[in-house]
């Protein structure tokens, strides 16, 4: 019950409170926060041919160290074939996590609330394309009021990067769409730049501003195609996104085309109460990008720092603001480095850190206190590197502490050898979320509903 | 620090009537017990009015909960009472999730405090355990209550602030929660609503 009090359920106010912890803090500004020490961390999982039953799986980790099964894989759900599983997301209440795939377009609800050790597979989307009206890649699930919101990567008449956003009710029942601006339909968005392609990735919310953003990628026929012959494609190598678009959070319109050449990917919005500005990183031109509301409210977009050396193509991926504003870590899929930069000085970001963590490493996830911070190795299917079989540390769930300076290895799970696959997005759990307390589940204070007493 | 709903919105919303709110399905019906005392059913009260459904207990004590929701209503209530033309066309329903504290006549009182003589605002609870988590399913409202150490409820209840918007045809078309229920935001949506 200790635990219990350590890890009270703070609801969205006590977000707006800027209390002193909650949990990853790259999750919808909606979202129920867990306080203190999580108990779990969900991996979206791709199935590798060859490796254990070979299917996309949601793979659940004991991460609390009190407990008996810390740093051990307590459960998995496969879910029949490979899909390329790629980002998932939680509801605002976090009863369920929706985890997209991006070659079946299935989305795979699963229901973490009723055992958070032991997720179920509660319902299946696969009829995205069709109900959208031809989004293909089904990416970020972005919780908002009652809803999810997803964003797709393509689409189903010519698979380029053209794409648009969905709307589903928490049950799963779709709402509406909307198709990312472009030059031929600008929707009524300005044009700021010289580009206006209508391509997606990521979204994030700053509510208090009124301001949804969003940023591009690149389409099925690229996400799909071996790297190798990717990079050798002159003219697939063209079809990269190169804007962020601001949306008007509430009418969904978009409002201003911002350029931001080189395949912006994550977005993550500061939390400060005073903080309206938002990072994205380029992929391939390996600069931190800072979005942001100068004084006239007018918003803006520059490059404000670069990542490594953007000649051997490192590849920054996944990014992670800490709850201060003050540091963001930056992975580079290609080299298997995380950076830390200050962002103290949002428009002159510096380096401070810098490790290498594995043979590849894409997604990452901190802890409130960024006291914890985990990470995983997996991009896409035919983009990973291979050579996990000759013992390389290519597939891999890692957790480090950080004390300010240095990251310490708590524990690294194979991924390949556990007969698992290549995991790729994490996502928090903990049973006090739910009014649940771990084992004995006997004496356990299972708190019901009003309506279940 | 207060919720936005508080203070003024730190942004110009979006005119009435220049943005969709599409249909998010058919709001449950469910069994309740009305201020009066007296059974009904959400579906009867609702009428073919244009209805905002808030999920409340008069105990609350979370200044961005319950009372949040009572504050954002009231300013709504005031804005609407002069525009009979709207005024009219919408009502309020706060329903409890713990009828155990809100019986009619605590609601009746509670209700005392908010609601305009000149204004359709209903204060209601369920009748049974069942009715009560049958509706509290039907519109995704978690809630936990809080227990100490040694398993004894503590009367406080947690869950996340729902606010449902709800059109004359019983189509859900918003849902609030703290960080985004505002006066100004709801009066807006229901000009929408009524300029369809």
């Amino acid at each position: 019950m200790i635990r219990q009090v350590m890890i009270a359920v703070a609801l969205l106010a006590s977000m707006l409170l800027q209390t002193s912890s909650a949990d990853e803090t790259c999750m919808s500004p909606y979202m129920a926060k867990i306080v203190g020490q999580e108990d779990f961390v969900y991996i979206w999982t791709l199935g590798l041919e060859g490796v254990g039953d070979g299917q996309d799986k949601l793979v659940t980790v004991d991460v609390n160290p009190d407990s008996a099964d810390y740093g051990t894989v307590v459960h998995s759900v496969s879910v029949g074939g490979r899909n390329e599983a790629h980002h998932s997301g939680l509801t605002d209440d976090r009863r369920f996590l929706w985890a997209a795939t991006l070659d079946t377009n299935k989305i795979f609800i699963f229901d973490v609330h009723t055992d958070p050790a032991k997720p179920v597979l509660h319902k299946t989307i696969d009829d995205f394309v069709a109900k959208t009206g031809g989004i293909v890649g089904p990416h970020t699930t972005y919780a908002l009021p009652g809803r999810m919101l997803i964003t797709g990567l393509s689409n189903n008449r010519d698979h380029g990067g053209r794409t648009g956003m969905a709307e589903y009710t928490n049950g799963g029942e779709f709402i509406t769409s909307v198709w990312m601006p472009t030059d031929d339909n600008l929707q009524g968005a300005v044009k700021s730049g010289n580009y206006a392609d209508g391509y997606g990735y990521d979204a994030r919310a700053l509510p208090r501003r009124n301001v949804l953003l969003t940023s591009s990628f690149t389409g099925w026929n690229n996400y799909m195609m071996n790297l190798g012959k990717l990079l050798g494609d002159p003219e697939a190598m063209q079809r990269f996104g190169n804007t962020v678009v601001v949306w008007d959070l509430h009418a969904r319109t978009p409002k201003k085309i911002i350029d931001v050449p080189g395949a912006p990917l994550e977005l993550r919005c500061a939390w400060g109460s005073q903080s309206n500005y938002c990072f994205t990183t380029t992929a391939l031109t390996s600069k931190i990008w800072l979005l942001y509301e100068d004084d006239a409210g007018e918003w803006q977009g520059k490059a404000v720092a670069d990542i490594g050396d953007a000649s051997k193509i490192p590849l920054p991926v996944d990014i992670s603001i800490s709850a201060d504003d003050k540091h963001l870590w930056v992975n580079t899929w290609n080299d298997g480095k995380v950076r830390l930069f200050d962002i103290s000085d949002p428009h002159n970001p510096e380096q401070v850190f810098e490790e290498q963590i594995g043979e590849q490493i894409n997604m990452v996830s901190q802890s409130w206190d960024g006291e914890r911070v985990y990470f995983t190795s997996s991009l896409l299917a035919n983009w990973d590197k291979t050579g996990s079989s000759d013992g390389k540390d290519v597939q891999y769930f890692k957790l480090f502490g950080w004390d300010g300076e240095k990251l310490t290895l708590d524990f690294n799970l194979d991924f390949v050898q556990m007969g698992l696959g290549s995991p790729h997005q994490m996502r928090f759990g903990a049973y006090a979320l739910y009014g649940q307390a771990p084992t004995p589940r006997a004496e356990n204070t299972i708190l019901k509903t009003a309506a279940a007493e | 620090m207060l919720a936005p709903g508080y203070s003024a919105l730190e942004f110009v919303p979006p005119a009435a009537g220049s943005y969709g709110l599409p249909p998010m399905g058919l709001a449950a019906d469910g069994r309740i017990l009305t201020d009066q005392n007296k059974r009904s059913t959400l579906h009867d009260v609702m009428g073919d009015r244009i209805t905002v459904l808030s999920f409340i207990f008069t105990t609350c004590t979370d200044v961005n909960g319950c009372p949040l929701a009572a504050y954002v209503l009231s300013g709504v209530q005031r804005a609407l009472l002069d525009r009979p033309e709207m005024r009219d066309r919408v009502r309020f329903i706060s329903f409890s999730f713990d009828p155990e504290n809100d019986s009619p006549k605590v609601l009746k009182e509670y209700g005392g405090k908010f609601r305009d003589p000149n204004f359709h605002w209903d204060f209601v609870t369920a009748a049974t355990d069942i009715d009560l988590a049958t509706t509290l399913d039907a519109y995704g409202q978690s809630v936990l209550r809080d227990y100490d150490g040694e398993g004894n409820y503590m009367g406080s209840m947690s869950h996340i602030l729902r606010v449902f918007l709800i059109d004359e045809q019983k189509k859900i078309r918003n849902i609030y929660s703290t960080s985004f229920l505002h006066t100004d935001t709801i009066v807006n949506d229901v000009r929408t609503l009524l300029m369809d």
